[in-house]
């Protein structure tokens, strides 16, 4: 296991430097990071833009750049914005907002997939199942935003009204300036009130198609030998359902969940659009429509940093409780 | 049993066939395309599918012919008015455009996108797929890591990174290209993993024995063989793609200068107060479709797969 732990490790710094070539090609192919000089009436100086090329290495050939670019990255320093703000603090402050609400979705998707998983396999073609296949078949083909709009149009007002106050909000990370007079449980609340909807429409994304692998591996191993033994031995029906069926039945899950922390965190970009976040996503789309080349850059790392270690963790936790792939 | 036009399996001569009269039931040969077609039609969900998604591809591309009001068409006379009001079915938006009018060409822009989007795909991923899985070594080695590394970024991030390089494609046509480019990348997974296991197969050994060349046996030999798994991914990839040209087009990075589901999606949510006509009516034509589209790709799985009735990860 442990030899096996210090690969994985090893292929996955790999992977993460592979993928930070692989994002600076693709962000410097796409930016001009003077195009907002450019068009500036009256026209900036050629000795400016001679200053700003030299300023963000535009004047080096692209491997320089490159390792100019990731040495900075090693020691902590993700370059300069184009307002010459530097990036690290912004993307790391922006993290911890955009975090809140990934990781709160992430939870609750998966604890619901594998009740709805489990529940919809138990309860295989009765009343119930039906009724949470539909919902989920409902909830696969429904794009983000327009259900995220739904909550927060609707439900929350509606919501609101019936408890007489505002619990759950519908713009923003929190109410605005709350650090400077609220107390620390008044900021909890604050920054729970306005979680909840951003939290639901994120999570239930992934919730659907989950909880579709969940049944489908829950009955995969109902159907198996060693539950009919289990049985067969005589031990209690719900012992057997949770100590020898959900046990295995998880496994897969782990790497579906990985797996899909791309896709969580393109999702958590409309959320956080739609519920007007200052995090991460609306980073992202800012620097986009600034053609700004650091902050961008910075995103992408920060994006496959995550992907790429909740890969090694997938891998790692399935070694952990499949000791059979620790062979191989 | 209603066979009496089709072949029983064994063709008995005449005087065996006589005594065999007696029997209740008679076999019948069902070629493998047979035996799949009836598993999907007997398939009610997906069935259903099929025929509302048809009814509504019918209606937006029929439907146009029939109706007053042109997609393009501003009614001055009645802008931002509720379904209903001076014969506009679903109402209009805020310039005076036809709702109904507007979905149905906004279905027929949808359709070119998600042809387009995952025609390229098919291109692209079967290319990659056959030639790392068939050719293995260094090239499936190259092909497949830049897979991985493709996707330890976020895909959306990726095409929205690349889609605001082109502000001018900002049409149906030019999403679809950019949706497609970036499609690929899980079908040429599959069928790699899929061709490891075939290659090893004695019928690809004995066409090779036989002397068939490599593209004699990736063409009529490989992809016949994994024609399922592609059409499967094809009809799923559809109902993906037309979820992420919504939400690219929400961000502001998809259709702009042109009609697509997406778009009346989108321009739809910040009406969904004042005017929520124009916020319910396309995404529920949306969801229909992809849920349509969703319920064909499940029935075609199970109807090429029915031994192992898996779910969609």
């Amino acid at each position: 296991m442990f030899f096996f732990t210090i690969r994985r490790l090893i292929s996955s710094v790999v992977v993460l430097l592979a993928s930070s070539m692989l994002v600076f090609a693709l962000a410097v192919a796409s930016f001009d990071p003077l195009a907002p000089y450019r068009t500036r009436q009256p026209a900036p100086s050629p000795e400016f833009f001679a200053s700003l090329r030299t300023q963000l290495h535009l004047d080096q050939p692209f491997f320089v750049r490159y390792f100019t670019w990731l040495g900075g990255v090693l020691t902590g320093d993700f370059g300069q914005s184009n307002g010459q703000t530097p990036v690290g603090p912004i993307l790391m402050q922006r993290l911890g907002v955009t975090a809140r609400m990934v990781v709160a979705a992430m939870i609750l998707a998966v604890l619901l997939a594998i009740i709805v998983g489990v529940l919809t396999a138990v309860r295989q073609y009765k009343p119930e199942d039906y009724f949470f296949t539909f919902i989920t078949y409902v909830l696969i083909a429904l794009p983000t935003f327009w259900f995220a709009a739904l909550l927060k149009e609707f439900v929350a007002i509606q919501f609101n009204q019936v408890v007489g106050k505002t619990v759950l909000y519908t713009v923003g990370e929190q109410s605005a300036g709350i650090n400077l007079y609220g107390t620390s449980s008044e900021i909890f609340y604050d920054r729970l009130g306005h979680l909840v909807l951003p939290t639901i429409s994120l999570a239930m994304l992934s919730f659907a198609a989950w909880s579709r692998f969940q049944r489908a591996s829950m009955l995969d191993v109902l159907g198996s030998d060693y539950i009919r033994l289990a049985r067969a031995k005589g031990l209690r029906r719900g012992n057997v359902l949770v100590r020898h069926g959900l046990r295995n039945a998880l496994i897969p899950l782990t790497t579906i969940v990985a797996l899909n922390v791309g896709l969580i965190m393109g999702g958590a970009v409309i959320t956080e659009t739609v519920f007007v976040w200052h995090g991460m996503g609306e980073y992202l789309l800012m620097s986009i429509q600034r053609s700004d080349l650091y902050p961008l850059l910075g995103w992408m790392m920060v994006a496959a940093f995550f992907i790429i270690t909740f890969n090694l963790i997938a891998d790692l936790l399935y070694a952990v409780l499949d000791p059979r792939i620790r062979l191989t | 049993m209603t066979t009496a036009e089709k072949p029983t399996l064994a063709k008995v001569p005449q005087e065996e066939a006589k005594q065999e009269v007696e029997r209740e039931f008679t076999i019948k040969a069902r070629s493998q395309r047979e035996q799949i077609m009836r598993r999907f039609v007997r398939n009610k969900q997906a069935m259903g599918g099929l025929l509302l998604f048809a009814i509504i591809l019918l209606v937006a591309w029929i439907g146009p012919l029939f109706y007053p009001f042109g997609f393009n068409e501003l009614d001055g006379t009645a802008r931002s008015v509720p379904p209903g009001s001076n014969g506009h079915i679903l109402g209009t938006e805020g310039l005076g455009r036809d709702l109904l009018a507007q979905i149905m060409r906004g279905i027929q822009r949808s359709t070119l996108i998600i042809l387009i989007a995952v025609a390229l795909s098919l291109v692209v991923g079967m290319t990659v797929g056959l030639l790392a899985g068939y050719y293995g070594k260094w090239v499936d080695n190259v092909l497949m890591r830049l897979v991985d590394l493709i996707l330890t970024l976020p895909t959306l991030v990726v095409l929205i990174v690349v889609a605001s390089n082109f502000t001018q494609a900002r049409t149906a046509i030019g999403i679809a290209i950019i949706l497609g480019a970036f499609g690929w990348l899980d079908l040429s997974r599959i069928l790699r993993s899929q061709i490891l296991g075939l290659r090893e197969r004695e019928f690809i050994e004995a066409a090779h024995a036989l002397g068939a060349s490599d593209r004699r046996v990736m063409f009529k030999h490989l992809i016949p063989n994994m024609l399922g798994s592609i059409i499967v991914w094809a009809t799923l990839a559809a109902a993906t793609t037309i979820l992420l040209e919504a939400s690219l087009t929400y961000l502001g990075f998809g259709v702009a200068n042109d009609t697509s589901l997406g778009k009346l999606v989108s321009d739809g949510v910040s009406a969904a107060q004042t005017r929520p006509w124009l916020f319910y009516f396309p995404g529920i034509m949306l969801l229909v479709i992809a849920l349509c589209i969703n319920l064909i790709g499940d029935g075609i799985r199970d109807a090429f797969d029915p031994s192992n009735k898996r779910v969609r990860a």
